[in-house]
């Protein structure tokens, strides 16, 4: 028997869904030290199968010895961008129509089914109107075979939520549906982004439900008996539970876990973080140890909501960026990921032949275009249900070996790709795309040889020859490509400001002479140049390959963990598990606006009266610690931590603020 | 969440189920193995969830003879609807004095959703009556009564199975619903208790007859 308590020995197993990739890692929590990784193809179609093939790839040698799983998901964002969401009727109560209409913002509630309804508090959390609960009631009659979820907001609901909570407990009482308020997801003002944010999480509740049973299954698969934990879009962790009923928070948790897991494995509290992946790069900033969180709320496919997420930006480049020449004869580096060409050609014997003849073809006939491979991903299943005929002759021509795209639109006697119809194919992963990118020419010069490297060189071969240009010529051209790309991102992320790289030089643009003479030294008496005055924290598998020359350039030190391939795994695990409870202390004013009676101090659930601003605020501080403490408990922090704080809104209002931030509690134990 | 929890709850649900919808008769054995094959779950999910059900009285256990699904008899039934019939009229007479004007928007909203509801769906007219109930309760406020009437509720959805093939029974049952509306609305305490007493002896009254001509 082990008496040394000393030596605790806890593994934990992270996972993070990115846009090419599922990484998974195993580490030992206390040491840092990871033991084992494994990676699988993201399935958009439906994450959870990738992260269920990470699952049972990954190399665990005794499960019983996990304590805690935590997976940092795009589920959420894809959803709501690929319209997977599900159907939610939003219920405004107290909103000025008119208003909305005014300021164009009809769009912005992130659902076609809206309804305006009277009611509505205001600033000093006075009734404006009194609640028509009987057409809310009468209008859940006509449309609740129409929904999946409710989401309900009612106008100053932070200061006084009476009015959601008695539309909460009316429609509960004659439907069965879920329902989601928007004071339970915001305390701040904004009433169109509360409204959008409680709109986001009821269309999301059931997707993510269902995400965590799958999860929990492939987990039992493996005889894993441990808390599940989601990060936050901030980075934080929050259990299972509370993700299902809070699925909005999960928005951009991918890139938060990514910066999270660069400071947690380099150890370093102030940095930029630059991610690399297979199709995006991702910036994120560390300052005394925590991502910083934007003040503004996340926006998300261009809703604009209440949600805390870190500040970030990203950018579609990346490994597996498709490399093509434009109609105006431009060399481009993305937006588009496809699969390396040299990956395809070592899982194809075809391919390989069909490069060979197509370097021997005379220059005019061998244009770039033959370097598209289309093959089939997986074969099509019941559900899939091929739709027109051109899908299943699609499907058939190329079910058995990859075909370069100009050959498919030659046998099926089409002109354009358009006219092959196959954009539900190549969403719903059955097509995949394959052709030259930044992977195949890390394969011609040798720095990376996991695939077929000779397939790569005819390839940059057949490409150059067309541009007039040797392979070298073209790999520098790429790579300086990169450089100025992600250069330009960390200074517009940095500044946030703007400065357009893309059409024809002017010649007398200061800005951007400024930019690239800061690159290249090219003025005889200027010398300029950025200086990062942080080390940049480099993650992903191609971030030892790009960002060097990047960190050259702008004067500052390239810093690459220990296992930095798969630091947004790592970042699934080392955040914090946080609960934040804010309560709010505003002025009760007499009807005529002109006395200050005493004051509020008003919580999820209620409020109570005091005399005095000072005792509303002790009141405030001392159950907000309470609340917040239970809710971190509940959540799986280990001993948190409570910090209150006070902030003036102004107008006598005061936010009384309770973070509750530990680490893990592992294994459940207590 | 754990994952056997998750697995469990599917389980007692889908279980709890089959046994209210008759699908699993009343007194009949009960078999783990088929059970877990049946829906696809592991023995342990299943096993969890039938202990959950011996505690809603829904599965009996005995020494010898395992996990049999409680069997509908007029001795239970007499005393199930002694229990309903004094604690519902009861649950009634505090509504109708409690009851506040969101509480009478949402029974207005059933009635109207009963207008609505053809009288030949009976699963319609189940998850109706069932609002119904629940509403009272909540207009009631009090926490021990609602404790205690949920418990019944979920005993005597199954013998709303038993009556459904009595159909005309059904309808006129959920129509004296729309008495008690007016009743609550014009709070007469007296009155709804009365009404509400009548609609729960009227159902058990209905439902000992379907036993005995079953014998």
């Amino acid at each position: 028997m082990d008496i040394n308590t000393d030596s605790v020995y806890d593994l934990v197993l992270g996972i993070n869904t990115g846009g090419t990739y599922t990484d998974g890692m195993l580490m030992e929590y206390h040491s840092r030290k990871v033991l084992s990784a494994h990676k699988s193809i993201t399935t958009k179609r439906d994450l959870s199968i990738g992260i269920e093939a990470v699952i049972e790839g990954i190399h665990i040698e005794d499960p019983s010895m996990i304590q805690m799983v935590s997976i940092s998901t795009t589920l959420a964002t894809n959803a709501i961008a690929e319209k997977k969401s599900k159907r939610v009727a939003l219920f405004l109560i107290g909103y000025d129509p008119d208003l909305i209409a005014s300021y164009n913002m009809k769009r912005s509630f992130a659902t076609r089914h809206y309804y305006y309804f009277s009611g509505g508090h205001d600033l000093y959390g006075r009734e404006k109107q009194s609640l028509d609960l009987q057409a809310i009631l009468s209008k859940i009659g006509d449309i609740k075979h129409d929904v999946d979820a409710i989401a309900v907001s009612s106008y100053f609901s932070p200061l006084n939520p009476e009015h959601e909570i008695r539309t909460f407990k009316a429609i509960s009482g004659i439907c069965d549906l879920p329902v989601v308020l928007g004071h339970h997801l915001s305390t701040k003002l904004g009433s169109v982004e509360r409204a959008t944010t409680a709109a986001l999480n009821a269309s999301l509740l059931a997707v993510l439900k269902d995400f965590v049973i799958a999860v929990r299954r492939a987990m039992q698969r493996r005889s894993i008996d441990a808390p599940l934990m989601v990060v936050r879009g901030d980075g934080t962790l929050m259990s299972d539970e509370f993700a299902t009923q809070t699925p909005v928070e999960t928005i951009h948790s991918g890139p938060a876990a990514s910066a999270i897991g660069g400071r947690f494995l380099s150890r370093i509290d102030d940095a930029l973080v630059i991610d690399i992946g297979g199709t995006t790069t991702d910036f994120a900033f560390i300052e005394d140890g925590q991502v910083t969180v934007s003040e503004k709320g996340a926006t998300v496919d261009g809703y604009k909501t209440a949600v805390k997420a870190a500040d970030l930006l990203s950018i579609a480049l990346g490994g597996d960026s498709r490399i093509a020449i434009d109609t105006e004869g431009i060399l481009t580096i993305g937006p588009e990921r496809v699969v390396p060409i040299s990956c395809l050609a070592s899982q194809n014997n075809r391919v390989p032949d069909l490069l060979k003849r197509l370097s021997r073809c005379s220059r005019s006939k061998a244009t770039p275009d033959w370097l598209e491979y289309w093959f089939l991903l997986r074969e099509p299943n019941s559900i899939d249900q091929l739709k027109t005929d051109r899908e299943k002759t699609l499907v058939d021509l190329i079910s058995k070996n990859p075909m370069p795209l100009p050959e498919i639109l030659k046998t099926l006697k089409v002109l354009t790709v358009k006219q092959l119809g196959a954009e539900e194919l190549l969403r719903r992963e059955i097509i995949g795309k394959a052709s030259l990118t930044p992977t195949d020419l890390l394969h011609t010069e040798g720095r990376y040889t996991s695939w077929d490297r000779e397939s790569a060189d005819l390839a940059l071969k057949i490409f150059s020859r067309y541009q007039f240009k040797t392979p070298d010529e073209i790999c520098k051209r790429v790579w300086n490509r990169i450089t100025e790309t992600i250069i330009h991102a960390v200074i517009t992320f940095l500044s946030e400001k703007s400065l357009d790289l893309s059409g024809m030089p002017e010649n007398d643009n200061m800005a951007r002479w400024f930019f690239y003479n800061s690159l290249y030294d090219m003025n005889a008496h200027l010398e300029t140049s950025f200086r990062l005055r942080q080390p940049i924290i480099g993650i992903g598998a191609p971030a030892g390959f790009f960002l060097q020359d990047i960190a050259d350039k702008l004067h500052t030190d390239l810093i690459l963990p220990d296992n930095y391939e798969v630091a947004n795994a790592v970042g699934a695990v080392a955040g914090s598990v946080m609960v934040t409870e804010e309560i709010l202390v505003y002025p009760h004013i007499s009807a005529d606006g002109f006395e200050v009676l005493g004051y509020y101090m008003q919580t999820n659930d209620g409020r109570e009266n005091f005399d005095d601003a000072g005792d509303a605020l002790k009141r405030a501080k001392s159950l907000s610690h309470e609340l917040a403490l239970g809710a971190a408990l509940r959540s799986g922090a280990d001993n948190p931590e409570v910090i209150v704080e006070v902030q003036d809104d102004g107008l006598d209002t005061y936010r009384v603020q309770a973070k509750a931030m530990g680490n893990p509690r592992l294994g459940g134990r207590q | 969440m754990k994952w056997v929890e998750v697995d469990t709850q599917q389980a007692y649900e889908r279980i709890r189920k089959k046994i209210i919808t008759l699908e699993l008769a009343p007194g009949s054995l009960i078999n783990e193995q088929r059970l877990s094959e049946e829906l696809e779950l592991g023995t342990t999910p299943v096993r969890e969830a039938l202990k959950l059900l011996i505690h809603d009285d829904l599965v009996f256990i005995t020494e010898r003879h395992g996990l049999y699904v409680a069997d509908i008899n007029i001795p239970d039934l007499e005393q199930l609807s002694e229990m309903r019939i004094s604690l519902e009229s009861f649950c009634a007479r505090l509504a109708a004095l409690r009851a506040d004007s969101d509480d009478l928007h949402v029974f207005e909203a059933l009635q109207l959703e009963q207008a609505r509801t053809p009288s030949e769906n009976s699963h319609l007219l189940l998850d109706l009556d069932h609002k119904f109930h629940k509403a009272l309760v909540r207009a009631a406020r009090n926490k021990y009564l609602t404790r205690s009437l949920n418990h019944f509720f979920d005993l005597s959805q199954r013998l709303w199975y038993v009556a459904i093939p009595h159909i005309d029974f059904l309808s006129a049952s959920v129509a004296e619903h729309l008495d008690l509306v007016e009743a609550l609305k014009k709070k007469d305490a007296d009155r709804t208790e009365q009404i509400m007493r009548n609609h729960v002896k009227g159902f058990y009254d209905r439902v000992r007859v379907v036993l005995e001509e079953k014998g």
